[in-house]
């Protein structure tokens, strides 16, 4: 082989390389700067100046519009508290103490971030609408069939994710810190 | 006669790999610096596909199939103004009525939050916001005088263009109209 094409093939190896590597790290949160507690990955807002360019490529890139510190911090699940993926053929029981914030919510997604059609146009739960055990602690079923108390209808199909959005809370300014008990667990319940 | 090329010996293998390797670092750290001003759905292109400029407008409900911006939440309802500040400072100016959960933040037009607040920073309920450039900063504080302090929130954008998005929570789906009431007094002046 001459020189010529050994330097082509080497520059096309190298950015096929090089774009493969920023393809993955957008869309699989490789090098993405994350706040990590038990199942759930929060994404604190990116700094004005300096800051993670990951992280700013990768929002730019989804177009999302983050919380900033100032407003709060949201925080996305794809697995259970197990580590396990969450899928459509398994109930699920969200639970746990209140987590300190003015208001919170917590509904399903899909992974591009568009909501899921379900009966009734029940999306999610905000804080002030939920029913509460005598200890002031709560429990959310996601599930096909309808069940007394919190329910939220399970998507027929397809991926999905818990989304927990915690607003003026000062988890949003210490949330390096934040520890998984703070927050939510959620349980697999039966699957089929 | 030509002496036939010698077949490449290790030390050549491992140059020339660490020639892809270095392209390759090269590539992928620029298309990573260089994304925020490339990807077609920035949150400042999907705000400005659907609002007006230097107006304050209301955003369709979050629902299926129908959302400005991904990620949003469904018990939020959403405003926006899409500022351009070519022509003078923007002023976004309201009354917010209960102590109900109001955020609002500013946004350039790279995915960067340059300023963001809740109602409870309002001085009484009343925003009163100005989004400027610096050298129309400087130009606003050379009329301040000495005794008054200003009553505006005065902010700098990092770029001439760029969004305001405020987001009011609908605590039940039921008052979801009340939240988009409590937005609809906000106004976005040019």
């Amino acid at each position: 082989m001459s020189l010529f094409p050994k330097i082509l093939a080497t520059a096309l190896a190298g950015a096929v390389l090089g774009l493969g590597a920023t393809y993955a790290s957008l869309t699989r949160g490789i090098g993405f700067e994350a706040v990590k507690a038990g199942p759930w990955r929060g994404t604190p807002q990116i700094s004005v100046v300096g800051g993670d360019p990951y992280a700013r490529a990768r929002v730019s890139r989804s177009g999302q519009v983050l919380l900033g510190t100032a407003e709060g911090l949201s925080f996305s699940a794809a697995v259970d508290s197990t580590g396990a993926r969450l899928r459509t053929g398994c109930d699920y029981r969200v639970s746990g103490a209140t987590p300190v914030a003015r208001n919170w919510t917590l509904g399903l997604a899909r992974p591009d971030g568009t909501l899921i059609a379900t009966p009734f146009a029940r999306y999610g739960f905000t804080s002030s609408e939920l029913l509460r055990d005598a200890r002031g602690d709560f429990h959310i079923d996601i599930a096909r069939a309808a069940r007394p108390g919190n329910w939220l209808p399970l998507p027929g199909e397809g991926d999905f994710l818990l989304v927990l959005r915690l607003y003026d809370s000062p988890h949003s300014t210490s949330a390096k810190t934040l520890e998984a008990r703070e927050l939510p667990t959620i349980n697999a319940e039966r699957c089929s | 006669m030509r002496q036939k090329r010698a077949p490449l010996t290790t030390q050549g293998r491992l140059a020339w790999l660490a020639g892809v390797l270095i392209i390759a670092g090269i590539v992928h750290l620029c298309s990573i610096l260089i994304m925020p001003q490339i990807a077609p759905n920035t949150p400042y292109a999907r705000i400005a596909a659907r609002t007006p400029v230097n107006r304050f407008v209301l955003l369709p409900p979050v629902a299926p199939g129908e959302s400005a911006l991904p990620f949003e939440d469904p018990a939020m309802a959403l405003g926006a103004c899409r500022f351009d500040l070519t022509r003078g400072p923007v002023r976004l100016r309201g009354q917010l009525a209960a102590d109900a959960l109001v955020l609002l933040s500013f946004h350039g037009r790279t995915a960067q939050t340059f300023y963001a607040m809740t109602d409870r920073s309002a001085l009484r309920g009343a925003i009163d916001v100005v989004v400027a450039t610096r050298d129309q900063l400087d130009e606003i504080e050379s009329h301040d005088t000495e005794d008054e302090l200003p009553q505006e929130l005065r902010l700098e954008a990092p770029s001439l263009q760029g969004f305001m998005l405020v987001r009011a929570l609908a605590e039940r789906p039921s008052l979801m109209g009340e939240a988009r009431e409590r937005l609809s007094s906000l106004s976005c002046e040019g």
